[in-house]
């Protein structure tokens, strides 16, 4: 059987999640790997929330949020963007694989983008294979 | 030219009693006798009399800026500092723990503090190796010249050539020693949290018992949470006491961090936290 992986995706309410919205009522077509938490804004994000969720199971996760300049509260992706760019440092020193975890920047009129991409990071994560390092073996 | 470990002692001693004597501070930080000459400790003096017991030497490694945070907002507070202690009083300035009237800082410029576990030289494989405080009010010897400038990046040469899954094998392994004793943060100056992410159960961030996935958890998140704030000062590595290299981590972190947003930790009290900052310039190629 070929490897479905189990993807993380954690949306900003305003841009990400309203654009994954218009991706479905447009009816495009992505992969199913994909599990989505909304959050308020991409800085609502705890750098631990992607830890744990490497250990809870998580072969991916991509993180979206309004473009830089867009972000509803003004200046919260401007934050999120400085500490994700240091989970990335933490997951890569860690031998974590860094294509694992990626951030995007996802307009709520932009849901061609975000089945492209959660298309293509779906192909990326098959690509690495399941995520054994940090899961938490039962 | 740098000064004994004894004129040091000296100078310390008259500063502190003038200080205390002056109503100048309530509180000197220094350093004490231990059980003996190789383990001295944290010493508060609160009153001129005080200065007599105090010493200093070199295995006295404490970073006292730990100790700042414990006593109430606007307490007058002199502290000794070494190189990175320095930097973690500023970092503590710059976080608005204290403000920058309310402290003394007693630089000690020094070059061979020692390690006590191993008698080995501290320098930049384990700490910032810079051996001059960035600021001081009072300095407490001479300029240290003439040490070779190393970058304290380059320890980590070795570990970033390593494939990933042998970095992996290589942390796992020393995560997996760890018996959370929580050494490292009582040692950290910068780890002021209450409570501590990790003393949380709602939510349970990680396990507390010492297995793997909770270690793994406390130690990445430390990290995270040092981010743009670990001055280098490499106590946490020396309290541990199964010598899990923190250290590299930790350097690690910080070199991506001064790559990233182009500051170190604690060189100046008109920076901001860098995490607690952006440029809206920054480029999405730190993403990458
Ligand atoms: S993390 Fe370690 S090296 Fe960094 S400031 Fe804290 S004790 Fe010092
Ligand atoms: S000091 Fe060492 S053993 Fe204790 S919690 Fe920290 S890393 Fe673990
Ligand atoms: S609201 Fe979308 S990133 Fe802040």
């Amino acid at each position: 059987m070929s490897f479905e992986p189990k993807i993380l995706g954690i949306a900003c309410n305003w841009c990400t999640y309203t654009g994954a919205d218009l991706a479905g009522t447009t009816r495009l077509e992505y992969p199913q790997n994909l599990r989505v938490v909304r959050v308020m804004c991409s800085s609502r994000i705890n750098p631990s929330f992607i830890f744990r969720a490497f250990q809870l199971g998580a072969d991916g996760v991509l993180v979206g949020g309004c473009h830089p300049g867009d972000c509803h509260y003004n200046t919260g992706n401007l934050y999120a963007r400085r500490r994700l760019a240091v989970t990335r440092k933490i997951l890569e020193f860690a031998g974590i694989e860094p294509g694992r975890f990626r951030v995007e920047w996802i307009s709520a009129s932009e849901g061609n983008k975000f089945a492209e991409v959660v298309t293509e990071f779906t192909r990326q994560i098959k690509n690495l294979g399941p995520q054994n390092k940090f899961k938490i073996s039962q | 030219m740098t000064s004994s470990f004894k004129s040091i002692e000296e100078n310390l001693k008259a500063e502190a009693g003038k200080l205390l004597e002056s109503g100048r501070v309530e509180i000197v930080l220094a350093y004490g006798r231990g059980y003996d000459e190789n383990h001295p400790m944290p010493f508060v003096a609160k009153h001129p009399s005080d200065v007599a017991n105090m010493v200093f030497n070199e295995y006295c490694i404490h970073n006292l800026a730990r100790y700042l945070v414990r006593y109430p907002r606007g307490t007058k507070i002199a502290v000794a500092v070494k190189a990175a202690d320095c930097r973690a009083v500023i970092q503590l300035i710059q976080e608005e723990k204290i403000k920058r009237d309310d402290v003394v800082f007693l630089g000690i410029p020094v070059y061979g503090m020692k390690n006590p576990k191993t008698g080995e030289i501290i320098d930049s494989k384990t700490t910032c190796g810079m051996y001059n405080p960035v600021l001081y009010d009072v300095l407490l010897g001479e300029e240290v010249h003439g040490q070779k400038i190393v970058s304290p990046y380059d320890v980590l040469a070795d570990y970033e050539a390593m494939d990933k899954e042998a970095r992996w094998a290589f942390w796992k392994k020393e995560f997996d020693r760890c018996i959370r004793c929580y050494a490292c943060r009582k040692a950290c100056p910068m780890c002021y949290c209450d409570p501590c992410f990790i003393d949380q159960s709602k939510p349970r961030w990680g396990d507390k018992s010492p297995q793997s996935h909770g270690n793994l958890m406390y130690h990445l998140t430390r990290f995270h949470h040092l981010a743009g704030r670990c001055i280098d000062c490499g106590e946490c590595s020396r309290a541990c006491p199964v010598d899990i290299p923190l250290y590299l981590f930790h350097k690690k972190v910080a070199k991506e961090c001064e790559e990233m947003f182009g500051q170190a930790a604690g060189m100046s009290i008109d920076d901001k936290p860098a995490l607690v900052n952006f440029r809206v310039d920054d480029s999405d190629k730190i993403l990458e």
